[in-house]
């Protein structure tokens, strides 16, 4: 009876909506079941789909839940497990859940979910249905372009990585021919450095032979003009082995950096002069807190309701705020002097400092946020130093020019030493490798250009290994006193050819390590590996370094979102991690969620969850062919359901 | 310092993790003047008062109390000669004492100043409808006189020294008694101002001017045949029963405090106060329950004495003794009598009034975040909902919606269309909320800023100007919400003329309201502070954010013509706030901790009248592992207020974030929640008549059962369900004492548990153990929708669980879930009773009780029964005949769950008729 009830309601709407397609109204045996699902249904003794039980077919569709999995209800809200079907002619089918049927709420375009009349839902599938052809339509015409741009990036990527294998495996070859020409130098210099260390012993013993000979004979004027004639070459030669030493030096320690430790170096340096450091810093101190008010003003000029938000982070902001961190109890609870000074420096408050000051605690990452970059960072870089002084001399100072300058910046012109040099602070010793990869494959290729270039007959490792042979042949051991030209000569050569072979061992990293990178199963991405994407949300710029780093750009400050993790979700996702420390939060990172595109493209940056970002990229990379081909039968199955009283407009 | 040490601690600062509560920023006992002369009296140690002309005038009794002795050397009297103080006494049905001590204004040396007596907490008809008249009072020897209490008391004061005994007049055993240890001291209001602490009060950097000098009441209150105390909220504990607090084997104890403050991290194990304040406690003992209230809204310390605090040699068994002390005010307070812990909370609430009867959605899922951001934001937390089957009620906004915190405005760059945006919301049957704070932006460009500076509606400083404060805007003033007028003003602003952008789906959230001043002492407003009629606001800051509460309350009221009943979430709460709304117990932590400390938390709301409270699903600070997360929402389901919060600085936490199966496990956290609606909103109903909380201890069920006096873990909700947390990670399995001689039936697997005894439960993901009584019925709706707007028509599931006689009953109670119109009628009220194998449906309410009603054409598709022999195939239903069938089914329609119970199929009764299921 009450079933009767509905089905006359439902084909009284169906009429009032009256589409001729929909001819075939559905029963109840019917109701809510895919197409894929008739025939399971078919049977007299119908199974529950998880095995659990069995029910008849008067059990179907009978407003009572008999298979808790719900196979016996797929057209009713009674089982909370349940999917209703709704075939939305003329738009894409649809399946829901059961608790969406008859809730008084129009889910299906097509109304079907709403039977029991007390709503009446109108068939909007048509034009719905349009809508959606002509998104799919275009997303189509998206993916065809893109599959092809897809295509020619990975032959690309292809040819380009056969020819980085090729010049790493030839690398290789090289490394280990000048690696033995370097040390049969060094060898060579050694043994001609012994001999001069031997010559000028022995002419220090000739000297003071000469010396007691001269003052013996020190009446004889004839005998003094000579020892003075022979003291003059003696001047000369004493000098050489002096610049032969440092030399020496000098190649040991580039040995030493290029197996990576040459922090160790910069480390010890850092220890001398760490108290000098300090000294520098508490100088700069004003400094820094004006440029936080610097800052403070942009947020007043970018800002539509600039009032609100300097009210909301104003508590950190002030400079007498440095003062009041310090004897904020958070240090108290740690710290019996920090506790005895809070009682007296928030005595010594103003009534609206101590209100920002309480308020930060709920607010103060907020705060921070604003000024993190670069008290927040500035603040953190001397809590290590107090921790362990043991950063590199530099350091302060070029946190300071950092400040001015592009801080985290693409170092794009610089040359690796300067690299190292200026900003080896930011990247901690397990990051030296990204450091090293920042370099672009054109930067290197400049720099090494004619030692790498093979044109000619002869490799430049063969022509090396003449003119060492050369040296070697020239250089007379048993000729003394040395041969000062041909010793230089030694020297000079193998500086060069140490300096040449550190070069290509930090190639040869730098290649493996790249080689290395996980580019996508068709290597899609390998393009990504020497670009960054970027994109402007009010005052900041957010910019994307696949595999090495994103940041947000502020001016001249930067912070950094996130390290290169990896890619996650089968490639949909690039995932930076472990960035810039958050105030009373995790630390930064960044999800990047790929989408295909017929460009590069960052766009939608947003920070859904404090100090989590988001963005996405739009890029052709991600446009494969599969999904073309399940969204060109998307629109074939939407096209072919239309019904056949309305023609496409 | 030197700047090289500043920057030294500011590095330290950043590299440690945030601290939690800061204990120095607080005044303990020993910084509170009037608590640490109290607390270090003895008894009998000061000069005692004896009562005189003790006289009966209009049923009531009025006494002067003198002092016994004349005063010793006058060097050591103080400036001004004491003065006699007055007293009464004066019975209420159904149940109470009221003893009220207060300066007798009439004495010429008087000051003009009257002290503060705390208004509109009361019910305001209390004496037209409670009051007994006392006919006479007996003298059974020289200067004792007693006279008559309900349920067989009386009441007994003893004239030299003064002191008052509640006991049962069959046996003479004491009851209650007040000032039996002689600690009673009531500091008259003076005119001389004398030097020294006594007046003007430093601490930390704020200075307290106290014009009026010291005033504070304190005085000795015990419990007699109890085992344990509860009740004056809001302290932090995972201790069900109020730990001593002084005494043998106690060291470093504070009292228990009520004072509204908003702290920062607070500790989920301590006596410092809260947010709110009720100074009501409640005493438990297997033959016996008692309560006393003292209404009173000045800073109150209360110490439990362990026993053996007065003579550690001489221990008193059987009796807790308290001590009470309040910064100022006047002594009005209510012994009641019991006997039951049922019969307390009824006279305690005769007396502050029921706890309202919440619109129905709000007993659905509310889903908070400081801060939904924008819009878009709103839409996709919406959608998300949807998208995992995950139903929800209400969507909250915190203070960032807001223009620059300027409340009933909106950031019209985040919020450009608020009115679309609600309306989304209402198309699916939601709701949202919208946060309302006191403190007022003084910016002279905020309407109302201006037109309360104008009105001169606005909290003055001692000096006589606005009080100009620091909260979330800044700089900022806060209503005067004390003065009725003022609260009248207030409450017109949500009107939906007043309020742009606000919809009738739009309700309120009031935080902040201790209220909170960022720059004031233990952050907080300055006690000398004044308020409307002179009064200082050391005299009602407790009951300020109760204002507060209650003008909001009454602004939705207004803006719905008086036919929706309004929904306002408050921080701050008093004596009484269960008449305007619910509160939360703030911000907790996401640790487990918290998670357990929100057990006893919420149950000693409900013991105290505040029983639609909850605590931050998931923890408001910091970010829950998800196991915590997914424990929280299993036992927050059972909350009567079930909300998930967060701090602006949390990791996002809407519940499909943390893969699937944590989805799954808290989706069924929330439908267990939405299929016990029709239970929790029949709970309600009754807690809005008799005041019996929702979440209740064990021992309200099972007032003997001694097992249970003090444990803080399980609960019950309502008289059925018995509910056990799992407060630790990685839990395999916890003891779970199930009280009683019935059994009773896991709600898991159906299987029956014998009652009396622990037992060793293991511990699944997928829920906490829950069980429900043998010999009741629950009434349940198993199809879960978008919001519980769309389940209003569904059919309704009776879970029956049999106990030892195959007896059971239950009953549903319903109406609109909106509107006023239930108080004349329309609702409907089911009892249903299972005995003799058959299931009978009567109407419980009264009929004819006025002239509206209420319909409803829900059946009943499905009844499920525990305890039953498993041979019953068939049943007929009554009227008609109808027969229908028995089979095995499962408890809950969850994918995977097996047949286990015998079910009903398909009686299809309507809910709303009597009828009767007979089993064959």
């Amino acid at each position: 009876m009450e079933t009767n009830l509905r089905f006359s309601l439902l084909i009284a709407l169906l009429c009032l909506i009256a589409i001729p397609s929909l001819a075939s109204i559905p029963s109840r045996d019917s109701l809510g079941i895919s197409p894929q699902d008739v025939s399971y249904y078919k049977a007299g003794v119908i199974k529950c789909k998880d095995g659990s039980k069995k029910f008849s077919r008067d059990q179907l569709n009978d407003e009572f839940c008999d298979c808790p999995d719900g196979t016996d209800e797929p057209g009713t809200s009674a089982c909370p497990e349940g999917k209703f079907y709704c075939q939305n002619l003329g738009h894409a089918p649809l399946v829901i859940f059961s608790s969406r049927v008859n809730d008084g709420i129009c889910d299906c375009c097509d109304g079907s979910d709403e039977y029991d009349g007390k709503v009446n839902c109108s068939n909007t599938c048509w034009e719905a249905g349009k809508v959606a052809r002509d998104k799919l339509k275009k997303k189509i015409a998206t993916y065809q372009e893109g599959v092809v741009i897809r295509n020619k990036e990975i032959e690309k990527a292809k040819l380009a990585i056969a020819k980085e294998e090729e010049e790493l495996s030839k690398l290789k070859n090289e490394e280990i021919s000048l690696r033995d020409l370097v040390s049969k130098l060094k060898e060579q210099k050694e043994r001609i450095e012994k001999a001069e260390k031997e010559e000028k012993l022995k002419k220090e013993l000739e000297e003071k032979r000469l010396k007691e000979e001269a003052e013996k004979q020190a009446a004889k004027e004839k005998e003094s003009i000579e020892a003075s004639l022979q003291v003059e070459p003696k001047d000369a030669k004493e000098k050489a082995p002096e610049d032969a030493t440092e030399g020496g030096e000098n190649g040991k320690k580039a040995e030493v950096e290029d197996e990576g430790a040459s922090h160790d170096e910069h480390e010890i340096l850092s220890r001398e002069s760490s108290a000098e450091k300090f000294a520098k810093m508490t100088g700069n101190q004003n400094e820094e807190i004006n440029s936080e008010h610097a800052e403070e003003e942009i947020d007043k000029d970018d800002s539509g309701h600039a009032e609100e938000e300097i009210d909301n982070h104003k508590s950190a902001k002030k400079p007498e705020q440095v003062s009041d961190h310090s004897s904020d109890s958070d240090a108290a609870d740690v710290h019996s002097e920090a506790q005895q000074h809070e009682s007296a420096s928030t005595a010594g408050l103003s009534k609206e400092e101590l209100g920002r000051l309480v308020a930060s605690r709920w607010t103060g990452e907020k705060s921070a946020e604003k000024d993190e970059n670069p008290k927040d960072e500035s603040l953190k870089e001397s809590a290590d130093d107090v921790a362990e002084p043991a950063e590199e001399e530099g350091n302060y100072e070029s946190y300071i020019s950092d400040m001015d300058d592009d801080r985290y910046k693409y170092k794009e012109e610089e040359s690796e030493n300067e690299y190292n040099g200026d900003s080896d602070e930011e990247y901690a010793d397990d990051h030296a490798d990204t450091a090293e990869s920042y370099k672009s494959d054109e930067e290197y290729k400049n720099d090494h250009s004619e030692e790498i270039s093979t044109t000619g007959g002869l490799s430049w490792i063969d022509k090396i290994q003449q003119t060492v042979q050369r040296v070697f042949q020239s250089f007379n051991f048993f000729k003394t006193p040395v041969d000062l030209s041909e010793s230089s000569r030694v020297k000079k050569e193998y500086d060069d050819l140490s300096s040449k072979l550190s070069k290509i061992q930090s190639r040869i990293h730098h290649l493996r390590e790249k080689l290395k990178r996980d580019f996508g199963k068709d290597k899609e991405f390998y393009s990504f590996h020497d670009q960054c994407f970027e994109n402007k949300q009010n005052k900041y710029v957010y910019k994307v370094c696949p595999f090495k780093k994103a940041t947000q750009n502020e001016g001249h400050s930067s912070t950094q979102l996130g390290q290169w993790d990896k890619f996650e979700e089968s490639y949909r996702v690039m995932a930076f991690s472990n960035g810039d420390r958050c105030w009373n939060g995790p630390d930064r990172s960044m999800k990047v969620r790929l989408r295909c595109g017929l460009k590069n493209e960052l766009t939608d940056v947003d920070e859904p969850s404090r100090c989590e970002y988001v963005a996405i990229l739009s890029t052709p990379a991600m446009c494969v062919e599969e999904k073309l081909e399940e969204l060109k039968q998307k629109l074939v199955d939407m096209s072919s359901s239309q019904p056949a009283s309305h023609d496409e407009l | 310092m030197s700047p090289l040490l500043s920057l030294l601690l500011i590095a330290l600062l950043l590299t440690t993790p945030t601290s939690a509560w800061k204990k120095e920023e607080f005044r303990d006992c020993n910084q509170t003047p009037f608590c640490k002369r109290a607390r270090t009296r003895t008894p009998h140690s000061i000069p005692s008062l004896s009562v005189s002309s003790l006289s009966l005038s209009d049923g009531a009794i009025s006494a002067r109390l003198i002092p016994s002795q004349p005063l010793e050397s006058p060097s050591d009297s103080p400036p001004d000669p004491p003065r006699a103080l007055i007293l009464r006494l004066s019975v209420y049905t159904p149940g109470a004492l009221r003893l009220e001590i207060d300066e007798d204004y009439s004495d010429p040396s008087a000051p003009s100043y009257r002290r503060f007596r705390v208004p509109d907490v009361l019910l305001p008809d209390i004496d037209d409808r409670h009051k007994l008249y006392l006919p006479r009072v007996s003298s059974d020897s020289p200067g004792v006189t007693s006279f008559y209490l309900p349920f067989g008391f009386e009441a007994v004061v003893h004239h030299d020294p003064f002191q008052i005994q509640v006991r049962r007049a069959s046996n003479k055993e004491p009851v209650l008694s007040f000032n039996s240890h002689g600690l009673f001291d009531f500091e008259q209001l003076r005119t001389n101002k004398s030097d020294g602490e006594e007046w003007e009060e430093r601490f930390r950097s704020h200075t307290d001017t106290r014009p009026r000098g010291p005033q504070s009441i304190s005085f000795d209150v015990s419990f007699h045949g109890a085992d344990f105390v509860y009740g004056i909220p809001e302290h932090a504990s995972t201790s069900l029963s109020l730990r001593p607090t002084r005494g043998p084997g106690i060291d470093f104890s504070e009292p228990y405090r009520l004072f509204n403050l908003d702290v920062f991290e607070y500790l989920h194990e301590s006596p410092f106060g809260l947010y709110g304040s009720i100074p009501f406690m409640l005493s438990h003992g297997p033959k016996s329950s008692s309560g006393f209230f003292w209404l009173n809204a000045a800073e109150m310390q209360i110490d439990v004495l362990a026993p053996g605090w007065d003579d550690p040699a001489n221990p008193s068994s059987n009796r807790i003794d308290t001590l009470w002390m309040a910064e100022a005010g006047v002594v009005d307070a209510f012994f009641f009598v019991g006997p039951e812990t049922k019969n307390v909370l009824g006279q305690y609430l005769s007396l502050t009034g029921t706890p309202a009867m919440p619109q129905h959605f709000a007993v659905g899922y509310h889903q908070c975040r400081w801060n939904y951001r924008d819009e878009e934001d709103v839409d996709t937390v919406d959608a998300g909902f949807d998208s995992h089957d995950i139903p929800y009620d209400v969507l909250w906004l915190d203070i960032e919606h807001t223009d620059g915190k300027r409340y009933f405005t909106w950031d019209k760059t985040l919020f450009p269309d608020p009115v679309g945006m609600q309306k989304r919301l209402a198309a699916k049957g939601r709701h949202m909320v919208t946060i309302v704070d006191p403190h007022m932006k003084r910016d002279d460009s905020y309407w109302l800023h201006k037109e309360a500076t104008e009105k001169g509606y606005y909290v003055k400083d001692a000096s006589g100007r606005d009080f100009d404060g620091w909260c979330w805007p800044g700089s900022s003033s806060y209503p005067d919400m004390l003065n009725p007028e003022i609260r009248e003003w207030w409450s017109e602003k949500f009107s939906f003329e007043n309020y742009k952008g606000s919809t009738p789906s739009l309700y309120t959230w009031n935080d902040m309201n201790e209220p909170s001043v960022f720059n004031g002492p233990e952050v907080t407003m300055p006690r000398d502070a004044v308020h409307y009629g002179d009064v200082e606001h050391r005299e009602l800051h407790n009951a300020y954010g109760y204002y507060f509460h209650m003008a909001s309350s009454e602004g939705l009221v207004k803006r719905g013509e008086r036919k929706d009943r309004p929904f306002v979430l408050s921080r701050a709460f008093f004596a009484g706030t269960q008449r305007y709304g619910a509160i939360w117990t703030g911000d907790n932590s996401a640790d487990w901790d918290h998670l357990k400390a929100s057990v006893p938390m919420i149950i000693t709301l409900g013991l105290t009248g505040m029983t639609f409270s909850g605590a931050d699903v998931g923890g408001f600070f910091g970010n829950p592992e998800p196991e915590l997360l997914v424990r929280w929402y299993q036992l927050g389901a059972f909350y009567p207020f079930f909300r998930g919060h967060a701090h602006l600085d949390t990791k996002r936490r809407e519940p499909w974030l943390f893969g699937e199966r944590n989805t799954a496990l808290i989706r069924e956290a929330v439908h267990v929640r939405y299929s016990l609606l029709p239970y929790f909103y029949t709970l309600f109903r009754e807690a809005s008549t008799s005041g019996l909380p929702i979440m209740r201890p064990l021992w309200l069920e099972f007032p003997q059962d001694k097992e249970t006096f003090n444990n803080g873990e399980a609960f019950m909700v309502g008289p059925a369900l018995l509910v056990q947390g799992v407060y630790q990670a990685g839990e395999k399995s916890v003891s779970v004492y199930l009280p009683g001689t019935e059994s009773w039936y896991y709600l898991r697997n159906g299987a029956a548990y014998q009652g009396g005894v622990s037992h060793k439960m293991e511990v699944f993901e997928d829920s906490i153990p829950t069980f429900q009584k043998a010999g009741t019925i629950v009434p349940r709706k198993d199809r879960f929708r978008r919001s519980s707007t769309q389940m209003v028509n569904d059919p309704y599931t009776l879970v029956i669980a049999l106990n030892s006689s195959k007896s059971a009953e239950g009953e549903l109670y319903l109406d609109d879930g909106k509107s006023y119109e239930y108080e004349e009628g329309a609702f409907m009220h089911r009892h249903f009773i299972f005995s003799d194998n058959k299931l009978v449906s009567t109407n419980k309410g009264r009929i004819n009780v006025g002239k509206k009603k209420f319909s409803s054409e829900c059946l009943i598709e499905r009844v499920i029964l525990l305890g039953l022999s498993a041979n019953a195939k068939k049943a007929v239903i009554e009227p008609g005949n109808v027969e229908v069938d028995i089979e095995l089914g499962p408890l809950s329609l969850r994918a995977g769950s097996s047949p286990v119970a015998l079910t009903i199929r398909k009686p299809n009764v309507h809910i709303a008729d009597d009828w009767t299921i007979r089993i064959l």
